[in-house]
Order: C-alpha cells, then structure tokens, then sequence
C-alpha cells in the first residue's frame, strides 16, 4: 500500500512540477496540463499512441526490474534495444517469429559482452552496459548510413521490412502489447513463484549470502543480465516490426534509459511496471503533443522521468544495500 | 599535419575529460561514486555558454552537485541510481532550456586569448590534488571517508561533501571549456559520454593522479588517431570511427591487469 502512495505521490509530482515549473518561462500551468491530458489520453487516437508508446517501456522496465533485482546495474538498455532492432531487421525476411527470436538473441548476446568483461577483467557492469550503449548506437548509425540503408540511397534509413514480418494491428495498437503483458506476468511469475526467481533476488539481497547459501552468484548474475538484456533487445525488435518497420539513427529515442525510469517508479515489481509504463507512455505522448502544438521541447519527458525517480529514492523506498 | 601538432591538439582536446576524471577521482577517494559527472557537465556547459563565462559553468555543475549530495550523502540514497537522475535530470532540462532560450543561445561567444585552463589541468591541479589527498589531514580524513567511515564517524558528511564540492568546480570548469574554448557554444547531450569515460579512467588509473594522467593521454591520442584515420580516409566508415572512443574505453576498462583495489567503502552510503 506505501509503495503504492510513494508511486502515485511520485507521479503526481513530477507533473506538478513540470507544469508549474513551466510558469517560470512564461506557459501557463493549467494549459500546459490541458495538453499533456489531451496528448496523452484526451482522445482514442491519443490513447492509442500512449498504449503504443508504452508497449517497448513496459519490456524496458522489466529489463531493468530484473537486472536491479539480481544486483546487477545494467544501465544498457538503450544499446541492447538498437541491437535487438537491428537483428530483428535482419532476421525479418525469415519471418515474424525468426525476427522477434533474433532481436532477443541480440540483446541477450550484447548485454553478455558486460558479463563477460565483469567476470574476466573485473570491469564494472555499470560503466560497461553505458558504454556499449553508445558503441550501439554509432553501430546503427553506421548500417543505416551503409549497408543496411534503403535501396533508393536516399535518406539515412533503412527499407521497410517485409509486410509478413509486421506485427499484426488491432485499432492501431499492435500485437506488441499481447506480449509485453504477457511477459510482464511471466516475470512475476519468475521473481516470485520460481527458485530461479528466489536466487536471483537472494544474489540482489546480498550476494555473499546468497553464496554461502549455495547459489552460483556469477552464473545468476550472468542469468540476470542476458534475461535484461533479452527483454530489451526484443523491445527494440518489437518497436521495429509493430510501429517504425525501418531502422534509422534516433530508433532508440531513449526507450532504453527511459526502463530504468519505469522500473523504479514500479519499485521493481513486474506487476507494478503496467502501471508505470503506462504513466511514462502518456508522458511521452503528451510531451509530443506540447512540442507540437505549444512549441516546448518533448525532452520534458525525460525532465519528468528524473523527477520520478529522486521522488521514490527520496522516500527511501529504494535504498542502497549495504 | 606533424605528430606533435597532433599530439598537442590531442592534450588540449581531452581537458575537459582530465577535469572530469580528477573530479571525480576525488569524490570517489571520499567513498562516492558519482555517476552523474555526465550530467553535471552537460549542465555545465549550458550555463557556461549561457553566461558566457566559467563561474556560470561552475554554478551550474554545483547545482546538480548539491541535488546529487542531498540525495546521496543527506538521504544516503542508492549511489548509481541517484547519478542516473541526474543525468536524466540534466539531459531533460538542458533540452528543455535550450529551446526555451533560443536567442540566449545564439548570441556570439568571446574569443578566449590564452587558455590557462590547459596547463592547470595537466600541471598545476595534478600536483596540487596529489598534495591536498596525500599531504595534508584534511587528505588523510577524506581518503579515510573512502577506505572506513566508522574512523571518521559523524564528519564523514563534511568531507563527502567538500570532494563533492572540489568536483563540481573541476566539472564546471570541464564543461565550461568544452562549450566555450573547444565548441562553439551548447549542443544537446554535447558531453557525449565523456563522464562515463571519465570514470572508467579513475579506475583504470586505481584512484591515483599520475594514474589518470597516464589513462587521459592514452585515451586522448587513440581519440587524435581516430581523427587522423578520418583524416587520411582509409576507407573506414565515418559512423563506425564514431564508436571508435567508447570501443578504446572498454579496452581501456577491461586492460587494468592486475588486482584493482579500489577504495573500501565506495558507494556506501
């Protein structure tokens, strides 16, 4: 029940703050509310964006949820999502369920690159899932301005993938959503009905501990990582084959750092990220509509997502382990 | 274009990161690791070019300094998680900002005449950080910070706070120099990870000066080299020679041979 209140006074707040923040360079605060409700679930269209926007920030946030859970600070969701999009186009023209495994292998593989370097040459997870992101990132660059960009040369993109590799639509929102839920339910089924699930958590609680108690801490954390990493990469491949169907530089467009936003304000519980997703997809979507419409840069979502996150570590309701 | 010139222009290039790395190799003798350097000098860099001068960097880098210190220190919040605000924090805010005040922007900046920032921070901070960390009691107790809190008991606040305070200077000064001297002004998300690099040459460097000297050089004259081989257009694609820094610091992070100590007590709150 607190952790609901800390969640909802998070949320509230960060709105509050944005709006009447907005005073300071002469909006209006009522008006700047106006938008982002009727940008983000004022209408049936908006809602639909919102619903579509929160699709990839649900598979973030339980990326980040059970890669915080296990104590492992993969901060490369971003990466891990241009890499799993870019596998998916790739593995497109065999199919929807090749492209949707591919993108997941992907972003398994890459965010095993940070396990790998913890357990060989004991180089931080946090600093190393950070910097592939930007290695991700110039890789995307680099195959939609080379190999991989559209046949007419025309623009820094890609083709469109094959029609049959599209995730299906229903009223604009895509199949997408079907699996993300069903996923979210799958990993609060893993956290807290399996012993994978109590392991994993064990090694986040206190890893010593964990390994007196008989559990392999390295192969957990490697567990934990690939899982994140997965769920992320499959973001990016559902992104690609239910909204953008092409690759181009900003795919990305901040998906993955916004999962460690999600996840918090979810307080790392699988459930609880339906919720938080949602909020973070209207904020997304009405911060879209205020750059249109009023001119104010989208990064206020972004401005918003930081707010959450000081709000619910400020209630102490994720302090550091000791 | 002669290897010296390059070596030269490699040096003044990497400033901004040698402050950021000294910064943060401070905070993190004290017991902190702060994540959100990246944020702190992308602030940095907005103020600066907004006020066109260093004190305006410095205030805003101390700015997210003090958010970060109350949350960290004060609230003894999650280190890494509070740093990752930040930097959502500084990146939402500056993009905010920057369409807010576009004309603020586009003013012209002043032509700087002599860039002292260069030889203090590769000569004079150095010697002078080494001196204060190892040579004096106000060193010892913030080293103490890092290694065993309990020793310093109810003051551990007071010297994480001054490593904060120490850093938030270097920082602003960093981004300072990169938006004022290095760029022709602010650019959203300019700092481009150059934080993240900076702390993974503190602890390439095992949290020591000479260390972070020796991890900034290196890693400024693979950066020169990427612009040499962008420069003789070997055939390399320009997007991949992009990549090429964040590849040379994960060679970076993952060259440190040897037992790696790091300071007992970091990211303890």
């Amino acid at each position: 029940m607190r952790r609901l209140l800390v969640g909802a006074v998070a949320a509230i707040g960060a709105i509050a703050v944005l709006t009447i923040g907005g005073a300071a360079f002469g909006h209006s605060p009522s008006e700047l509310l106006r938008i982002l409700i009727a940008g983000s679930i004022g209408s049936p269209f908006a809602l639909e964006g919102t619903i579509v926007k929160s699709i990839p920030l649900l598979l973030t946030g339980l990326s980040v949820a059970i890669a915080f859970r296990a104590g492992v600070w993969n901060i490369g969701a971003e990466g891990q999502f241009i890499v799993g999009a870019i596998a998916g186009f790739l593995a497109a023209r065999f199919g929807l369920a090749a492209a949707l495994l591919a993108s997941i292998v992907a972003g398994a593989a890459w965010a095993s690159i940070a396990s790998l370097m913890r357990f060989w040459r004991n180089a931080p997870e946090v600093l190393t899932t950070i910097l592939l992101n930007f290695v991700g990132f110039h890789l995307l660059g680099y195959a939609v301005n080379g190999p991989l960009q559209e046949s007419s040369k025309q623009y820094p993109q890609s083709d469109a993938i094959p029609p049959a590799a599209a995730l299906p639509a229903i009223d604009g929102v895509h199949a997408g959503i079907a699996i993300a839920v069903l996923l979210a339910i799958a990993a609060w089924i893993l956290l807290y009905r399996t012993d994978e699930g109590l392991r994993l958590r064990a090694t986040g609680f206190n890893a010593s501990a964990a390994m007196w108690a008989g559990v392999n801490v390295n192969a957990q954390i490697a567990r934990a990582m690939a899982i994140s990493g997965g769920l992320a990469g499959l973001a990016g491949g559902i992104e690609l084959l239910g909204v953008t169907h092409r690759l181009f530089e900003r795919f990305a467009a901040g998906y993955g750092y916004s999962g460690i936003a999600v996840a918090l304000l979810a307080q790392l519980h699988p459930l609880a990220t339906l919720l938080s997703a949602f909020f973070f997809g209207a904020l997304a979507s009405g911060a879209g509509e205020l750059q249109r419409s009023a001119g104010i840069s989208s990064s206020i979502a972004t401005l918003g997502q930081a707010i959450v996150i000081l709000t619910v570590i400020g209630f102490g309701a994720f302090r550091a382990r000791d | 274009m002669h290897a010296i010139d390059s070596i030269l222009l490699a040096i003044v290039a990497s400033t901004p990161l040698l402050l950021a790395v000294e910064g943060e190799l401070v905070v993190q003798r004290s017991g902190i690791i702060n994540l959100g350097i990246e944020g702190m000098m992308l602030a940095a860099a907005m103020t600066a070019t907004l006020t066109h001068s260093l004190w305006g960097g410095i205030l805003g880098a101390a700015a997210m300094a003090a958010l970060f210190g109350f949350f960290a220190i004060v609230l003894k919040a999650d280190q890494i998680v509070t740093g990752t605000a930040i930097n959502l924090l500084a990146l939402g805010l500056t993009g905010f900002v920057y369409r807010e005040m576009q004309e603020a922007f586009a003013r012209p900046l002043p032509h700087v005449d002599r860039d002292l920032i260069v030889p203090a921070a590769w000569i004079v901070l150095p010697i002078a950080l080494a001196a204060l960390l190892w040579r004096t009691m106000f060193g010892l107790r913030l080293r103490a910070c890092g290694e065993n809190p309990d020793v310093i008991g109810r003051q551990v606040p007071f010297y994480r706070w001054s490593a904060l305070a120490i850093e938030a200077v270097l920082v602003g000064v960093a981004g300072s120099h990169l938006a004022l001297v290095l760029s022709s002004g602010f650019a959203e998300n300019m700092t481009a990870g150059r934080g993240f690099i900076a702390l993974s040459i503190v602890i390439f460097g095992r949290w020591k000066l000479k260390g972070a000297l020796l991890g900034t050089a290196v890693f400024g004259l693979a950066a020169a080299g990427q612009y040499a081989l962008q420069a003789a257009s070997i055939g390399l694609p320009f997007h991949l020679l992009l990549a090429v820094p964040y590849v040379v610091t994960l060679l970076i992070l993952c060259g440190i041979t040897g037992r790696v100590r790091a300071p007992e007590a970091l990211g303890r709150p």
